[in-house]
């Protein structure tokens, strides 16, 4: 009842920090590299939500885009490090 | 309570739609735009899903795509409205540029969201929920089953090709 409470009106945050999560130990649990960053991607995603509905001021969109493209870039660079050399053009 | 559950979860039924309407729409799942979303894709594969899934995976991973536009525009209207989703925009196409991505899905999918997503608050639907329903939807291609959602993709992206 207590959580429930806590949570009223703030679903989509709990949805997101809930998300953000499952996708956390997804992370944790997986064994490869490579298909571990779909589930960055995922946390990411929850992050730059979070960010947005916990920060209501303009600049919190430039922040939770900022955040994102980031952490795109990071997996992107950590993705194409592993195809180095294997499947370069 | 239940109205808001039942509120998230049509955000996230029309934003799935959406992204991956746009997504299809812009031959993502056709081949990996960089070497890392090819590799994605090719780790994919190798578990048992299939290749064309696996490379919009890949390219989701590794790019800004019209899922990021839907939810950083879905962040940009609940902030500032429509030139908060417009702002978005941009910025996703800055990060296009960035992440080397040739591509226009993300820009193009961050003005549509935020065009359906201030008609959908018309009909009742906040965009906060869209940003809940957008987290939801990606969960549902990257965060549940890489075999099942790469056979998915591959699916539709059949019925597009």
């Amino acid at each position: 009842m207590g959580v429930a409470c806590l949570i009223e009106g703030q679903l989509p945050l709990a949805v997101c920090a809930g998300v953000g999560l499952v996708a956390a130990i997804r992370v944790v649990l997986e064994r490869s590299t490579l298909l571990k960053l779909p589930y960055l991607n995922v946390l990411g995603f929850a992050i730059a939500g979070s960010i947005a509905l916990l920060i209501p001021h303009p600049l919190a969109i430039l922040a939770a885009c900022a955040y994102f493209v980031g952490s795109t870039l990071e997996s992107n660079a950590i993705a194409s490090t592993f195809a180095g050399g294997r499947d370069r053009e | 309570m239940l109205i808001e559950i039942a509120r998230i979860i049509t955000a996230a039924a029309i934003s799935w739609a959406l992204f991956v309407a746009v997504d299809l729409v812009f031959r993502l799942p056709e081949r990996g735009g960089v070497s890392g979303a090819r590799a994605i894709a090719a780790a994919v594969a190798e578990k048992g899903g299939s290749l064309h899934g696996g490379s919009m995976m890949g390219n989701i991973v590794c790019s800004p795509d019209a899922s990021a536009g839907t939810l950083l525009a879905a962040c940009g209207v609940a902030i500032a409205g429509i030139p908060g989703g417009l702002a978005a925009a941009a910025l996703v196409f800055i990060g296009n540029r960035i992440c080397h991505d040739p591509g226009y899905a993300g820009t193009c999918g961050a003005v549509l969201a935020t065009g359906v997503i201030t008609a959908a608050s018309y009909a009742g639907l906040a965009p906060e929920d869209f940003i809940a329903g957008m987290v939801l939807a990606i969960l549902s291609i990257q965060g549940l089953s890489h075999i099942h959602a790469s056979r998915l993709l591959e699916k539709l992206w059949g019925w597009r090709a």
